[in-house]
């Protein structure tokens, strides 16, 4: 049995204090916990991490919540949030628990450099600031201007990471195809900082937070086409409560529009067989579940098949809530049940639209030596293969 | 027993350094950390007072920003903490430096006096061995394993290929190894940090501490980055030429071979 502990008033005022507002709501109904992708893994993380405990403890102002893999454990899938029969705002709570640690100082050390790199470099992958725009050398992007409809915001991700990058030169291929009036300030740019946000670094958000702001509003930004689902999750979720109100499009949905407009068509067949992992931040979060499906099946040839857990019940990568600095010994990583419900389904190409996605399904294919049935493809990269390469 | 650790306030590892228009390190919008082998020297002051009983005070100088990492020593388990702040201190070389803090530190019952074996900002190593020579202490550097037994102490130091066993009669200044007794430094409890809100920091100015300004016996006349790291050469060509030409650029410009 466990041993006996006190409740402190005191604590839980102050994680309430912290902004875990709906904290009390919760009636230990334990959905969340069971409906929690960590539910269908091994290991140590999963055994120690309840999040239905996790409240429990935080309500009562009792110790134990903060060991790491209890504290730093959750994806923020959203998972049992949308599902919650109290509306219990989980992840604010989560956020917020962390912020009691975090605010002091005390981040887990393999988090302190990429808050370090964020507070240097605006960036959390230790990219010089000065090369936020590398990327872009010889492919005439054009710089945003007040005459310029869209901003293209490019997640750090695309920027820095080499894998990474071809997303970002995909999406800009393709707004260019269908004739989109837009322009980029890639260069000046800051992390949007949902990860940190959710890290519970509250502070350092807000400083990335209002470097962008400014930002937008000096150069006179209305609409920004975000390349990640987390930075749309930021802007449009984060960023009004710090006074950042803008028309903030997940690229795939803009991309829609256009194919449904007729501005842009995919000539090029291909005989594939697709399936499509709905990013937590794109799906449950944002609510954008048919545009992703309506252009992969615009390209002629392919044939779409959906994921036994799809859309509302998408699983998790496990890339959320900070996780994608987390170390994950192979067999409890959620990005393997997800390779191996594609190859279930006898998907040759496993699609995605996320940065994160991306890196946590690459390394799952790699480890689980899936490359040679299955291939992980961006969307933006899929739909660069269908263009006409006239 | 009564302990004393020195923290100071550094630049996060991962900060960037600029310099302002006079050519000094501009602190503007750097995160600031504690010293890292200052926590390690943090994490051997608690555990001895855990098992000696006593009190922990940490002790830093710096501006008012220096409040936090002493923040964080207390949410780790320090009982009290001392910041020496005055503006008079800018400019402070390592002789300023160890007058003020010996004179704060003479004012605290004290049997072992730690810090970390060097600063990552400055990387001088001078404050804590002249602070030993300034209260009269023995002092023992780069401290790797550490035990006290009634009033002496075994400490076991790196030495430029191995180590070398010291017994010392308290009190002593020690300076902490990265990992001294194979310890890490704890993550604090939110109890801890809550708790760090209400312990004892104290702020004094040079004047509190009976000192007048202290003119520095050294200045810095100059800061510079070091040179970029040069980019990497590729040598083109077929495969087995490439390599004969590689070798002879490693021989005669590299000198490597």
């Amino acid at each position: 049995m466990d041993e006996i502990k006190n409740v402190s008033l005191e604590m839980k005022d102050y994680i309430a204090s912290s902004g875990a507002e709906t904290l009390s709501w919760c009636m230990q109904c334990g959905l969340c916990t069971n409906l929690c992708p960590w539910r269908l893994v091994p290991g140590e993380v999963s055994e120690n991490f309840n999040i239905r405990k996790m409240q429990r403890l935080g309500q009562l102002g009792l110790e134990g919540f903060e060991e790491e893999n209890i504290l730093f454990a959750c994806v923020t899938c959203g998972m049992c949030q949308i599902n919650c029969p109290r509306k219990v705002e989980i992840i604010d709570n989560v956020r917020s628990m962390r912020n009691t640690t975090v605010g002091a100082g005390f981040l887990p050390p393999h988090l302190r450099p990429i808050a370090g790199s964020l507070h240097a470099n605006g960036n959390p992958w230790s990219g010089e600031r000065e090369k936020r725009a590398a990327w872009q050398n010889g492919l005439d992007i054009p710089a945003f201007t007040e005459d310029t409809e869209y901003l293209l915001f490019v997640c750090c991700t695309s920027c820095y990471d080499t894998r990474s990058k071809k997303i970002a030169t995909s999406i800009v291929r393709l707004l260019k195809a269908a004739g989109v009036n837009f322009g980029v300030l890639t260069a000046e740019e800051n992390c949007c900082g949902e990860s940190i946000r959710k890290l519970g670094d509250e502070e350092l958000f807000q400083k990335l937070a209002q470097g962008n702001i400014d930002l937008f509003k000096r150069k006179g930004v209305k609409k920004i086409i975000t390349t990640s689902p987390h930075c749309l999750y930021a802007f449009k979720k984060d960023y009004p409560e710090l006074g950042g109100e803008f028309e903030v499009m997940h690229y795939s949905e803009v991309l829609a529009q256009l194919v449904k407009e007729g501005k842009l068509s995919f000539p090029q067949e291909l005989a594939r067989k697709v399936t499509f992992h709905d990013p937590c931040y794109l799906g449950r979060h944002n609510q954008v579940f048919d545009p992703p499906r309506e252009l992969i099946q615009s390209i002629p040839g392919v044939e779409f098949v959906e994921l036994d857990r799809s859309r509302n019940k998408s699983l998790c990568c496990a890339g959320g809530g900070g996780r994608i600095w987390a170390e994950v010994p192979m067999g409890e990583r959620f990005g393997e049940l997800r390779i191996t419900g594609a190859v279930e389904k006898q998907a040759d190409t496993l699609v995605t639209a996320c940065p994160y996605c991306i890196i946590m399904l690459d390394d799952a294919c790699a480890g689980l030596e899936k490359g040679d049935v299955l291939q992980v493809m961006e969307m933006s990269e899929l739909l660069c293969t269908a263009l006409d390469t006239k | 027993m009564n302990i004393v650790v020195c923290v100071k306030q550094t630049f996060d590892t991962e900060a960037k350094i600029v310099f302002d228009s006079q050519g000094r390190i501009d602190p503007n919008g750097v995160n600031l950390i504690v010293n890292p082998y200052d926590e390690f020297a943090l994490e051997e002051g608690i555990r001895l007072k855990e098992k000696f009983g006593g009190t922990v005070t940490a002790v830093s100088m710096g501006g008012a920003r220096a409040q936090e990492a002493l923040r964080t020593a207390l949410a780790m388990g320090a009982d009290k903490a001392l910041l020496v702040s005055d503006p008079a201190l800018n400019d402070a070389d390592e002789w300023v430096s160890t007058q003020a803090l010996a004179q704060a530190i003479s004012k605290i019952p004290y049997d072992i006096i730690l810090a970390g074996r060097v600063a990552i900002d400055d990387g001088s190593s001078q404050v804590c061995v002249r602070l030993a020579e300034e209260l009269h202490l023995p002092s023992v550097s780069t401290v790797v394993k550490f035990s006290v037994e009634g009033n002496k102490a075994t400490a076991v130091r790196e030495i430029d290929g191995g180590t070398e066993t010291l017994e010392i009669e308290l009190p002593v200044v020690l300076t902490a190894q990265k990992g001294i007794n194979g310890n890490e430094p704890r993550y604090p409890s939110v109890a801890g940090i809550m708790k760090a809100k209400k312990k004892e920091l104290k702020t004094m100015t040079l004047a509190d501490l009976g000192l007048a300004a202290l003119e520095p016996k050294m200045k810095i006349s100059k800061y510079d980055l070091p040179t970029p790291r040069q980019a990497g050469k590729k040598v083109p060509g077929e495969p087995a030429a490439a390599a004969q030409e590689l070798v002879k650029l490693l021989h005669e410009e590299a000198k490597v071979l």
